[in-house]
């Protein structure tokens, strides 16, 4: 019984079997029922007892090897086949990705629900109301009345039958008054408005604004200026801002509220052309006269009123400098305010 | 209003560094737009109301209410009340009062000095003869405009009065006469229109260079007289702009002397003296004042010394004591200061509104979204998840627009609701659809190869109706989208899939579905007034409870080659925002079973106007009781006998919910479909394909 050349056999078949399918047939053929190493222990009941035990040791420990160096085979092929396979199934993933891209919502409405954000904080509702109004809430009811110059402030679009497109989103807080809801009255109210002008890079016939207004007992200048410097700072972080003097119809004191020139922080620069400051809000007490035109008491009331005008907050923070075309439904543009221009392999 | 520094440090003092100067106006509401600090030339923004602010004076008051320094005047003549050079005959109340003073060429007349010139100078006011640029100075300085007439053009006795119907004038630069509003403050001789009040004077009276006589007109006009007049001449003077926002009575005569106090240094004297009729008086306005009020309005320490020093910078005079005073008007605030409010503006500009104290008022709850803010936001979560951009459409549009839609007269959607005034004819119709914008937006977006193209906005349409309670129109809040070409950017493998009318199908059962709603698509004949604008044989109208909230569907090919659009097939959806504010329907879980249910699958060959959900529907009802659900797996369109056909296959899902159901079950419940298939259908063409 020649153990050296029973292992010598095997090793030239494992050395000649390089798939799983031939290690499998290396497999059953050195030790399957059949095999030489199996005949040969076997045959140990003829081998002279004297002999026997060294001839069992040694066919074990064949039979050790062969299992160890299959194992081992078996996993070298396994590995060589699985780089294969990987190689085989490589991908080229500098290719564009193929996923359904989400669209945007309009940066008008990004900066409107930033708005609502800070001011639901406050206990703030966003109310609605019509656009074709009449003049009274648009002008009357607000501290305007016909012949005063402050409605050439907001050359409006008169429509048949004596109605208006509103020129602001103050009619919203006209109406609300109007109502004379349980105090406090906390709502903000956003949307379109209308100017007629002529329309150009700059300058549109239709704009978004949003207001708010607060009407509680004994709310004070002082809460004017912590409100619009909450709102300020809750928008466009810590950077300094100021307050100045105003003038609205329908809010006295009137107030509009500056923050500092994000270049040159209030010293004056070419981009700020030379203010150091950009305008962001204006805001103001509600005017005794609209508290009496709905019937309120303005020594008993007191009230907040304040925008923003949310067309230009939108073309600042998205960098775009003319704001038509925030209006003109290119989603080219919309697409890029989103996402990052196309380049090469991420 | 254009200014200049150095002329303005003549009246008060000034911050000698120009970012401090700046920062002090733009602090007390005199905001600078433009400074170009070599010249000392200023754009100042005033305040809408404060049309006291409208001359160096004014500007002077307004910085000393907040630094406490002196104001300083330019010298003017004290002028003689007396006997008028020309008799005056004022037969209207719109002018309050009105001056007349007469001056003579003396001697050679002198052009004024630079110095006197630097404010006309920073005004950009071109110097024109010594007596129009005396006019312009005192405006400017004192906001009192004057007027000069050629004395010996005057016949007569000069009325101020309002003009009649039909009367004509011929204003200074107009190239002919002009008819006067009716009810317009004129000044006119025996014969003509001397001037339009407050506005301008007029070529048949005009001081020229050869003039030795000048009459001096300084009056006080009624603002909105005025202002109408201004608006319906389209004349639009130094002079209007400063009545409109209410002049100051008490400086007629100032201005007047003004204007003869500079002549007088060029040649000109005055001659007797000056004439002067009108009702005004001041009215001595007074307001209350509580010092603990203001105190608290600004959260600012006040008492009634401090009080008093600040408004009396201001031109106020205060009253009273132990907190309760009595705040008098000076004439040139009567315009702008009513009530106590307004005394709180004056404290809070002179203390200024940067150092008075800054409180949140407290807060106890915060707000949750609205339940039309929460719809939103979902119904916007499918759209952008599916790709598509929010963008904003006009409220507005031409009748251009409407002419593309191919509808006449007739059609529900000619109707409009009209601007009135509106300076571009684009913006004539206040829109009552979105689709015509919404392709136009599509043709844009084609024109400028942008793919793909799927876009939607929340906006609102605008619908004639009489009986609406504004007597004019309601207002209906929208929901559109839009899309057309492929689905998918970045498409590098496979066909890309394209948009279609079965997708804009499967957004709205989306937006449904994430609302809890039941949103029906059924492709009856529609009675949306979009209808007859879509594909008649690729619609479907939209449904809640019965009710059309909307449509879906391809764009008629009538209107995509109106657009231009060649080769674009857009696909549209629109829905009212209010059905989709409706309760949702929350959804009820049944337990499923262990068992799997048993599916079985048949196809039906199903010609043109046989459609697929009808036979889906007849299936479901006509199944027993445990067939679950049938759904529409597989299209195959070919054609038998030379007719379109399409092989639709319905999966059916057998219920098996105790293990029991048996094959030759579900297989029975199968044949008798097939067999009600066909009886039913089967007159209708439809046919089991095998």
């Amino acid at each position: 019984m020649n153990v050296d050349a029973l292992l010598d056999q095997f090793r030239t078949d494992l050395a000649a079997a390089d798939t799983p399918a031939a290690l499998e047939e290396v497999r059953r053929l050195h030790t399957g029922k059949k095999s030489p190493i199996k005949s040969a222990f076997k045959e140990l009941r003829s081998v002279a007892p004297e002999e026997r035990s060294t001839v069992a040791a040694a066919l074990n420990q064949a039979s050790q090897t062969i299992a160890t160096e299959l194992d081992t085979a078996t996993a070298t092929v396994a590995a060589k086949a699985l780089s294969a396979q990987l190689n085989a199934e490589w991908q080229d993933l500098s290719m564009p990705g193929q996923a359904t891209r989400r669209g945007a919502r309009h940066p008008l409405t990004e900066v409107e629900n930033k708005c609502m954000d800070v001011l639901r904080r406050l206990g703030f509702e966003l109310v609605d109301g019509p656009e074709i109004d009449a003049a009274y809430y648009n002008f009357d009811a607000l501290n305007i009345p016909e012949h005063h110059p402050a409605r050439d402030m907001q050359d409006t679009f008169w429509v048949t039958g004596g109605l208006l497109l509103r020129s602001h989103t103050t009619t919203v807080q006209a109406r609300v008054l109007e109502s004379q809801p349980q105090l406090p009255i906390r709502i903000a109210s956003a949307g379109r408005v209308y100017r007629n002008e002529a329309v150009d890079a700059t300058h549109l016939a239709m704009f978004h604004q949003f207001e708010g207004l607060w009407i509680d007992k004994g709310l004070t200048f002082a809460n004017l200026k912590g409100l619009l410097s909450f709102i300020a700072k809750s928008l466009y972080g810590e950077g300094r801002i100021r307050f100045k003097p105003k003038f609205y119809p329908y809010t006295e004191p009137s107030v509009g509220v500056d923050l500092a020139c994000a270049l040159c922080d209030g010293v004056g620069c070419e981009a700020c052309h030379g203010a150091g400051w950009v305008t962001i809000l204006g805001a103001g007490m509600v005017h005794p006269k609209v508290f009496r035109e709905f019937g309120y008491d303005p020594d008993e009331v007191t009230g907040i009123a304040f925008g923003l005008g949310t067309t230009r907050m939108a073309a600042q923070w998205a960098g775009v400098g003319k704001v038509k075309s925030l209006y003109d439904q290119e989603l080219a543009v919309l697409h890029d305010l989103h996402r990052p221009p196309v380049g090469g392999a991420q | 209003m254009k200014i200049n520094a150095s002329v303005l440090n003549r009246f008060v003092g000034l911050p000698s560094e120009a970012r401090d100067l700046r920062d002090l106006l733009d602090d007390i509401g005199l905001e600078v737009k433009r400074h170009d600090v070599a010249t000392g030339k200023m754009t100042l923004e005033l305040l809408a109301n404060r049309g006291d602010h409208h001359c160096y004076l004014g500007l002077a008051r307004e910085i000393s209410g907040r630094t406490g320094d002196a104001t300083c005047s330019p010298s003017w003549s004290e002028l003689d009340i007396g006997e008028s050079p020309h008799p005056l005959n004022i037969t209207t109340d719109l002018c309050s009062l009105y001056s007349a003073t007469l001056i003579e060429r003396e001697s050679t007349e002198t052009p004024l000095t630079p110095d006197e010139l630097a404010p006309l100078d920073a005004a950009e006011i071109h110097s024109v003869n010594p007596p129009v640029d005396a006019t312009n100075l005192a405006n400017l300085e004192f906001g009192q405009p004057t007027h000069c007439f050629d004395a010996d053009k005057i016949n007569g006795p000069i009325s101020i009065r309002l003009s009649v119907a039909g009367e004509t004038a011929w204003p200074l630069f107009a190239e002919e006469r002009v008819e006067v509003p009716a009810g317009s403050i004129v000044i006119a001789d025996d014969e003509k229109i001397l001037a339009i009040a407050g506005v301008i004077g007029c070529e048949e009276s005009k001081a020229t260079e050869n003039t030795t006589r000048i009459l001096l007109e300084s009056a006080a006009f009624d603002p909105v007289a005025v202002r109408k007049a201004s608006r319906a001449l389209s004349i639009h003077t130094d002079s209007s702009a400063r009545f409109e926002r209410g002049s100051d009575p008490s400086q007629v005569l100032v201005g007047a002397g003004r204007v003869v106090h500079v002549l007088e240094g060029h040649g000109w004297k005055r001659k007797g003296a000056t004439g002067v009729v009108g009702q005004w008086k001041d009215e001595e306005r007074t307001i209350g004042l509580k010092t603990a009020a203001a105190a608290a309005f600004l959260d600012h320490p006040l008492d009634d010394t401090e009080i008093t020093d600040r408004l009396n910078r201001y031109g106020f005079s205060v009253a009273g004591s132990n907190g309760d005073l009595s705040v008098r008007v000076p004439p040139h605030r009567v315009w702008d200061v009513e009530f106590a409010a307004d005394l709180y503006e004056e404290l809070a500009k002179s203390i200024g509104y940067n150092v008075t104290a800054t409180n949140l008022p407290p807060v106890d709850m915060g707000a949750l979204p609205s339940h039309s803010d929460a719809v939103k936001m979902k119904v916007e979560e499918v759209l952008l998840g599916a790709g598509f951009y929010e963008v904003f459409t006009n409220g507005f549009h031409g009748t251009a627009l409407r002419e593309k839609l191919g509808i006449d007269d007739q059609h529900p959607l000619w109707s409009h609701v009209e601007t009135t005034n509106a300076l571009d004819r684009g913006y004539g119709l206040v829109k009552n659809n979105c689709l015509a914008q919404a392709v136009e937006a599509v043709a844009g977006n084609v024109r400028m190869g942008t793919r793909p193209i799927q876009m939607y906005e929340w906006t609102r349409t605008f619908h004639p109706n009489a009986a609406a309670p504004n007597g004019v129109c309601t207002e209906t809040h929208r929901l559109w989208a839009i899309a057309d070409g492929s689905v998918e950017t970045d498409r590098w493998a496979g066909t890309p899939r394209q948009s279609t009318a079965w997708r804009m199908k499967g957004m709205v059962e989306e937006i449904g579905t994430a609302l809890g709603l039941d949103l029906r698509i059924s492709p009856s004949e529609s009675t949306h007034p979009l209808s007859d604008c879509i594909h008649p044989g690729r619609q479907a109208q939209v449904t809640l409870n019965g009710a059309i909230v909307g449509i879906i569907g391809e764009v008629h090919p009538r209107i995509t080659k109106a657009f231009k659009l060649k080769r674009a097939r857009p696909v549209y959806m629109e829905i009212e925002r209010d059905a989709l504010l409706n309760q949702s329907t929350p959804t009820r879980y049944a337990e499923r079973s262990v068992h799997q249910p048993i599916m079985r699958s048949l196809a039906f060959s199903l010609p043109a106007k046989v459609t697929a959900g009808e036979v889906a529907d007849f299936l479901l009802e006509r199944g027993p009781e445990w067939l679950e659900a049938v759904d529409i797996v597989d299209l195959f369109e070919h054609e038998e006998d030379g007719q379109p056909m399409r092989a639709i296959t319905f999966a059916l899902r057998y219920g098996n919910a105790q293990g029991d159901r048996s094959a030759d079950a579900v297989n029975q419940a199968s044949e008798e479909l097939i067999a009600a298939v066909a009886d039913t259908f089967g007159p209708r063409g439809v046919s089991l394909r095998a």
